[in-house]
């Protein structure tokens, strides 16, 4: 009865290039091929012309921390271990804002507006999370 | 749609609530619903009309609403399941009001029931893949980033949040029915431990077991039922996908104020004619959300507005007079719809508000921990 496993993405046919550039360590995001906007979750058509043309750019990587918790009681038992942990949302510079982790970082030392930089975090063979870490690098996206 | 009073409420009832084990949520939705009929003077056979709120644990269930009428033992002409969580209770009154409109139905009994257990909230698993693998679970998270923003962009101190809970608290103690009547202090509510920091303990709601319903019907049937309508004033809606773009955020969609400007225009009134207002409160950041976008002042004024008791018996709007989702406990937005409606008929004894006329009922729900965060809010001004 107790799901003591963390959950972790099960792909749709949106979301799976999302997943699969993420275990290449890479952030790729879909752009419109027609007004390109950059967007986030995946999806058919783009929410702001509603084509259908889209390709998998490469991000840069880089964004600031737009909000961030600290997750005292998980509502799942799965991470009652890692508590207190982080939960940020991060505004990449192509615009959208994803929910994340910060790594490398205290918790009371995350501030709104801190430069980050995406990090992979493998799981298993199947599934690689990005992360984000207090940003280093001139261009995280190119390394 | 502008209803001008043509339809009221003129039932409304609760099961039993609280931590209650033992009861299914089809028993609490029965059980509701058999009250508020009982409070209308209205006999099964005389509706024909039934929408519930699909409860968010149970997945797959389908045809809830028509099960729901089916252990009732009516054959309605009308019947729908709806899906805007918090925002159901208020939404479903326009949209019963709605269907009478169209012809399509007399009498709409309007439900939602929830029981946690044996499930267990906390062993619930959300559907989204870009948020619950990173330990972001359940609407918690959601609302913590709220306040986190709210505190950033406007300085509100946690003074504020805490003095919406104690208030509350102190209104719940007036309320035998109330699932948190415990005497608590602001020192209390700064005591209490972080849940998902920057929300405490009694920044949060408790799960409640149990459901809420109300019965809509035309006004002038209304006159000849067991209580006075009343009247559906005004309704209002609206719904957008957020990541997070809460009240005074510079780029905020402000997806509450569409919905109030909507409720008001229909109704025919503004935020200074209210009476009260039941503010749907299932953590403290909402109702500093709602006490922007509804009008009752500007985003810089919100600190003082509550520290001056605005939101208590004897400020400018006496509001979750029952003790709110956060004291009389979570039924969806039903109890707000109930309290609402007492104070317009004037029985609600040493809580009620002297002279109500007008009353503001506040809705939010959604998807607020899928991708991406989806939100709906609803409004209702109800009269005497
Ligand atoms: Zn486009």
């Amino acid at each position: 009865m107790f799901v003591l496993e963390k959950p972790l993405p099960r792909p749709t046919e949106d979301s799976a290039p999302y997943w699969e550039a993420a275990r290449r360590e890479e952030l790729r995001l879909q752009k419109c091929q027609d007004c390109g906007h950059v967007r986030f979750p995946p999806s058919l058509l783009c929410p702001r012309c509603l084509s259908e043309r889209a390709e998998w750019v490469r991000t840069s990587g880089r964004g600031t921390v737009y909000s961030f918790i600290v997750v005292h009681r998980p509502q799942h038992p799965a991470f009652q271990p890692d508590a207190p942990y982080n939960v940020a949302i991060v505004e990449l510079e192509e615009g959208p804002r994803l929910h994340t982790n910060l790594v490398e970082v205290e918790n009371s030392e995350i501030e709104i507006g801190m430069p980050v930089e995406v990090v992979f975090e493998k799981v298993n063979d199947e599934v690689t999370l990005p992360k984000f870490r207090p940003r280093r690098t001139e261009n995280p996206g190119e390394r | 749609m502008v209803f001008s009073g043509k339809y009221s409420i003129v039932g409304v009832g609760c099961s039993r609530f609280g931590k209650i084990q033992g009861v299914s949520t089809m028993g609490f939705t029965l059980e509701a619903a058999k009250r508020a009929l009982e409070d209308a003077g209205l006999g099964r056979d005389e509706v024909d009309g039934v929408l519930v709120l699909m409860p968010a644990v149970m997945g797959e269930q389908h045809g809830w609403a028509s099960r729901v009428a089916s252990f009732l033992g009516i054959e309605p002409t009308f019947c729908a399941t709806m899906d805007l969580g918090g925002a159901t209770a208020c939404a479903m009154a326009q949209t019963a009001a709605a269907a009478i409109e169209a012809g399509y139905c007399r009498t709409v009994l309007c439900c939602f029931a929830t029981q946690n257990w044996p499930q267990g909230v906390e062993l619930r698993l959300f559907g989204s893949e870009f948020q619950v693998p990173y330990g972001d679970v359940g609407a918690m998270t959601f609302m913590a980033h709220l306040k986190r923003r709210q505190q950033y962009e406007w300085g509100y101190p946690d003074e504020v949040y805490g003095t919406i809970a104690v208030t509350w608290r102190r209104h719940a103690q007036q309320n035998p029915e109330a699932q948190m009547r415990k005497p608590m202090s602001l020192e209390d509510y700064f005591a209490s431990r972080w849940v998902v920091e920057p929300l405490r303990l009694f920044d949060c709601c408790p799960n409640t077991d149990g459901g809420g319903a109300f019965v809509v019907t035309s006004t002038e049937r209304g006159r000849d039922l067991a209580k006075p309508p009343v009247r559906i004033l005004g309704a209002g809606q609206s719904h957008s996908s957020e990541i997070i773009r809460p009240a005074g955020a510079s780029d905020s969609h402000w997806g509450g104020k569409k919905a109030a400007e909507q409720v008001y225009r229909s109704a025919g009134v503004g935020p200074t004619d209210l009476s009260f207002a039941q503010i749907y409160d299932a953590f403290t950041p909402r109702v500093v959300h709602d006490v922007v976008a509804y009008g009752f002042c500007a985003p810089h004024e919100v600190a003082d507005f509550v520290l001056e008791g605005n939101l208590d018996f004897g400020g400018r709007l006496p509001s979750n007079t029952a003790g709110g989702l956060l004291s009389e406990g979570h039924l969806s937005g039903f109890g707000h719809v109930r309290e609402a409606v007492r104070q317009l008929r004037g029985e609600c004894g040493p809580r009620q508000v002297p002279n109500a006329e007008l009353g503001l009922v506040t809705g939010y729900g959604g998807a607020p921990h899928e991708a991406p965060p989806t939100v709906s809010y609803s409004a209702l001004v109800l009269a005497r």
